[in-house]
């Protein structure tokens, strides 16, 4: 039992351990970085198996990825520090059933499987060799990979980005007609509601909205405006500023 | 033995001290924190003393009294020229001109142990009861009902700009923050840093006006720059500041050199807090002018030559970020400031009510914080 | 043998970069102000005391365990991040093959760090500070890599050891010029500090510091400190030759280096504004990160064409 073995058996642990722990947390945030942290756990044990680049570069974008993560979650999801003594899980039996399968299939597979021993030279430049492999045999496999991450974060951008195809995205551009000043081709845009996606676990009594709707008369004010489909003047961040206008209260959405 | 080294290299530190101004001792409070054997801590937190520098209203007491109890031990408070609230046993007060020796000898005194910290001035309750009851001890009824902790839970809402759901955080900011000027209070729906809306709660008090126009500048820049950072910019300019006002004259130079090199205009964003037609950088610029000797005389405010009609502040804080938003609220002089802050006054005290009968947070120095001996404001309703 | 000496070494070097750096923290601003330089030395020592004697303050149901992991996990990143700098010719504490990757895993748990700093307060000003630095630091991380990468190519290995030793012929200062200013920009951002101090910040009144004092406090400052050391250490190493240098002993030229860089540092933190970060981020992604790009071209090129 040298120390390699128990060092394995410690990143090991510490990877289950914390791995169950994202579960079994009530806090967003805390179940990220319990999940950063098992991955760290695996880089280690990568490390270990003489892939230097690859296990720090794990840790490495793991990092980053949880950190965007637990921002998300406090973006876009409600009680995400867990303070709030709710349920945060879904189909939970269904769930462990689905783990505990799969974790017996996984280590019938490993046990069962006959692995080589083919321990890698200690003098060896493994790094090296990663480089040329990366730029030689696999470097279809890599460029393809890195061109369709490149196509998804222009998408992204596009997406997201104020200045739509025919105009303002956020006045809900609609593209010019098909004669002079006509109607204007394309899909009518619907009014939009914005009460639906509130309430994702929409299916728990009438209790809830009333209650959050006395605890949120601030954030609620876009019920005073009525008719008015949720939206509200739009308004410029810095990317605009060349058309900066005033935004005053009174612009309304066409 | 090393405590007692501790302590005495403790009490020869600068006095952190925490300023709660009130009306018409802003240059005072800014010139105060000159001395070296003071400095100023931003957050109440970090302070030892805190110190209420002229006469605030009724209702200030009771976040004086929230302040107050934020403080850590060994604390202490100080009354510059100001009414003590009833809720306060024996008030330090100080009505001279000069209160360094005595914030000095309070300070030694608390480290020493000689003087005690003052208690809390604010009942030790949880803010609701509500363990025990619900499902899960929530205090309510189904899965998201009640409000542990009396907080109510963490909900999104639609962002202004594009509809996205994303996390509202409304609190009341104020009255003594020191990035925003002293006595605004202000109700603020934040999502993320991006203010929603805010709503004025209570106006600014009126501070002293210095007739020079370039002592006026000087001031106004030293509580503007420290908002983009530059600390030290700013101690120089509050010191050209008392120079001059007190009668001796001392070069520019330096001060416009450093602040050209600083790039502190170029990092000011364009057309943000537009008041007839000017922005923040406009009013910054007209600033910088008035340092320049070379043009003497040509200092004028016109914001406060013509009357501003249906322009609040509420309205140009909407949408903008929070480092724009201080900006924004920094731009203006006194005057300027309440012209912009009109109080519709039954509309200011009845949200005043709601909104702190509703959110148990309140924010006059920072956070939601309060000590581990939980506070609540032993305030109407529950 | 040498890897023990380097580790013996490192707490020295942390903790006298400490110290110049508090110094230098009263120093500069008091020289920027027109006052006077006194009690810049006693100074640094007053104020901690004073840090050390107060209580610790507490909010309602904040993160426990990160918030005291926190300042730890800033001041460890340091620390682990110092260790890849070489101190003399063969004498570093981890002699890794892929020293820059490990400078870059420690930047990006800097960012997770400072982010559980201001989130563990239940606090909104703090959970402002720190979202706003995330926003802020994750592109500047990439920034750093890109530019680690143009000073890595020279020296076709990602071991600093191999970068210094590949700098005999020419400094990377003289290879890529702007990458040195980005990558004192990166410092900058990594130690809170002056322009790119989004996480602690006035506006926000201390951001992820407003809600605590005492001893939690000391230890975030010293952790900021120890990272304002390993960065001026890295700087020193991958630009400026680290340990290489005509007539005293190697590790001489390294602390000298390294002091230098730091002066820059605190110089810059206190003579520029601060961007809100809005602009900020524009002026990253729009401007610096194809500078850096721009960069690792021209390395790239200049190796080619005469390498």
């Amino acid at each position: 039992m040298g120390l390699i073995d128990l060092a394995f058996l410690a990143l090991s642990a510490i990877a289950i351990v914390s791995g169950w722990r994202v579960f079994a947390t009530d806090s967003m945030v805390r179940a990220s970085f319990l999940l950063l942290l098992s991955f760290t756990a695996v880089g280690l044990i990568i490390l270990m198996l003489a892939a230097p680049y690859i296990g720090i570069a794990t840790i490495f974008m793991m990092a980053v990825e949880m950190m965007v993560m637990a921002l998300f979650m406090v973006m876009f999801m409600m009680n995400p520090a867990g303070l709030n003594p709710m349920m945060m899980v879904h189909q939970n039996r269904f769930a462990i059933g689905a783990g505990v399968v799969a974790f017996l299939g996984l280590s019938a597979a490993v046990l069962t499987t006959d692995f080589p021993t083919d321990p890698v030279d200690p003098g060896r430049q493994v790094i090296r060799d990663l480089g040329l492999e990366m730029l030689g045999p696999s470097m279809l496999i890599f460029e393809t990979a890195g061109v369709t991450l490149l196509a998804a974060m222009v998408g992204a951008v596009v997406l997201s980005a104020r200045t739509g195809r025919f105009g303002p995205s956020d006045a809900g551009s609609r593209p010019p007609g098909l004669e002079v000043g006509g109607e204007p081709a394309g899909r009518r845009v619907e009014k939009a509601s914005g009460h639906g996606h509130h309430h994702m676990h929409g299916s728990h009594g009438g209790n809830e909205d009333v209650e959050h709707a006395e605890r949120h008369p601030d954030a609620d004010g876009h019920d005073a405006d009525g008719g008015e489909s949720g939206r509200r003047p739009p308004l410029r961040s810095d990317w605009s500023v060349g058309e900066r206008t005033m935004p005053l209260k009174t612009e309304a959405p066409s | 033995m090393a405590i007692a080294l501790l302590r005495r290299l403790a009490g020869a530190a600068p006095v952190p001290v925490f300023a709660a101004i009130g009306t018409g001792m802003r240059a005072a409070a800014d010139d105060l924190f000159l001395d070296r054997r003071l400095t100023r801590a931003n957050s109440i937190r970090h302070a030892r003393i805190l110190l209420v520098a002229g006469p605030v209203r009724e209702a200030d007491q009771d976040d004086i009294h929230r302040l107050h109890d934020q403080m850590l031990h060994p604390r202490a408070t100080l009354w510059w020229k100001a009414n003590a609230g009833p809720d306060f046993a024996e008030p330090t007060t100080w009505d001279e001109d000069d209160p360094v020796a005595a914030l000095e000898a309070i300070h030694r005194a608390l480290i020493d142990g000689t003087r005690d910290s003052e208690p809390d001035t604010l009942p030790n309750e949880p803010p609701n009861p509500w363990r025990g009851k619900g499902d899960y001890g929530q205090g309510g009824e189904g899965m998201m009902g009640g409000t542990p902790y009396g907080r109510p839970m963490a909900m999104t809402d639609d962002d202004l700009r594009d509809g996205l759901a994303l996390d509202a955080y409304t609190a009341p900011f104020g009255p003594f923050l020191p990035m925003l000027p002293p006595g605004l209070k202000l109700s603020v729906t934040l999502q993320g840093d991006v203010i929603q809306t805010a709503e004025l709660l209570r106006p600014p008090f009126p501070q002293a006006k210095s007739a020079d126009g370039t002592v006026h500048a000087l001031r106004a820049l030293a509580r503007f720059l420290p908002i983009l950072g530059l600390d030290a910019h700013a101690v120089r300019c509050l010191d050209a500041a008392r120079f001059l006002s007190a009668g001796t004259p001392i070069e520019l130079t330096k001060i416009r050199q450093l602040l050209r090199w600083s790039g502190a205009l170029a990092a000011i964003p364009p057309g943000i807090g537009v008041i007839e037609g000017a922005d923040v950088r406009i009013r910054v610029e007209r600033w910088l002018a008035a340092l320049d000797e070379s043009q003497p005389g040509t200092f004028e405010d016109s914001a406060t030559t013509s009357p501003l009609k249906s322009a609040r502040l509420v309205d140009l804080l909407r949408g903008r970020e929070w480092s724009e938003a201080i900006l924004i609220a920094n731009s203006f002089d006194t005057e300027t400031m309440i012209a912009l802050a009109p109080v519709e006054a039954e509309d200011a005290e009845a949200d005043d009510r709601d909104i702190e009968d509703e959110n148990r947070m309140d924010h006059e120095g920072h956070g939601a914080g309060h000590p581990p001996e939980a506070h609540a404001h032993g305030a109407p309703g529950a | 043998m040498t890897q023990v000496l380097a580790t013996l070494v490192l707490p020295l070097v942390l903790l006298g970069g400490i110290a110049l750096a508090a110094v230098l923290d009263r120093a500069v601003p008091a020289l920027v102000a027109g006052r006077s330089l006194k009690a810049s030395f006693v100074g640094p020592i007053t104020v901690a005391s004073s840090w050390a004697v107060a209580q610790t303050g507490g909010t309602e149901h904040p993160d426990k365990v990160n918030w005291i992991l926190a300042p730890i996990l800033y001041f460890t990143l340091a620390a682990i991040g110092l260790s890849v700098v070489p101190f003399a010719p063969g004498v570093v504490a981890a002699d890794l093959d892929s020293g820059i990757v490990l400078w870059g895993a420690c930047e990006s748990l800097t960012v997770v760090a400072v982010f559980l700093h201001g989130w563990s307060a239940n606090s909104p000003l703090p959970l402002i500070g720190a979202y706003r630095y995330v926003a802020i630091g994750l592109p500047a991380m990439l920034l750093s890599m890109f530019v680690l990468i143009a000073a890595a190519l020279p020296a076709q290995s990602l071991a600093v050891t191999d970068i210094v030793e590949a700098q005999r012929s020419v400094w990377n200062i003289v290879r890529q010029p702007a990458g040195f200013v980005l990558f004192l920009m990166l410092g900058l951002s990594l130690s809170l500090r002056g322009p790119f101090d989004y996480a602690d910040p006035y506006d926000l009144v201390g951001g992820t510091t407003a809600e605590i004092s005492g001893t939690a406090r000391l230890t975030w400052w010293l952790a900021r400190l120890a990272m304002l050391v390993s960065v001026s250490a890295m700087t020193a190493t991958v630009f400026l030759g680290g340990y290489l240098g005509p007539v005293l002993p190697g590790f001489v030229w390294l602390v000298l280096k390294t002091s230098l860089v730091l002066v820059v540092l605190v110089c810059a933190g206190e003579v520029f504004a601060r961007l809100p970060p809005d602009r900020m981020m524009n002026l990253i992604w729009l401007a610096l990160l194809p500078l850096s790009f721009l960069m690792l071209v021209a390395v790239g090129v200049e190796l080619l064409l005469w390498g």
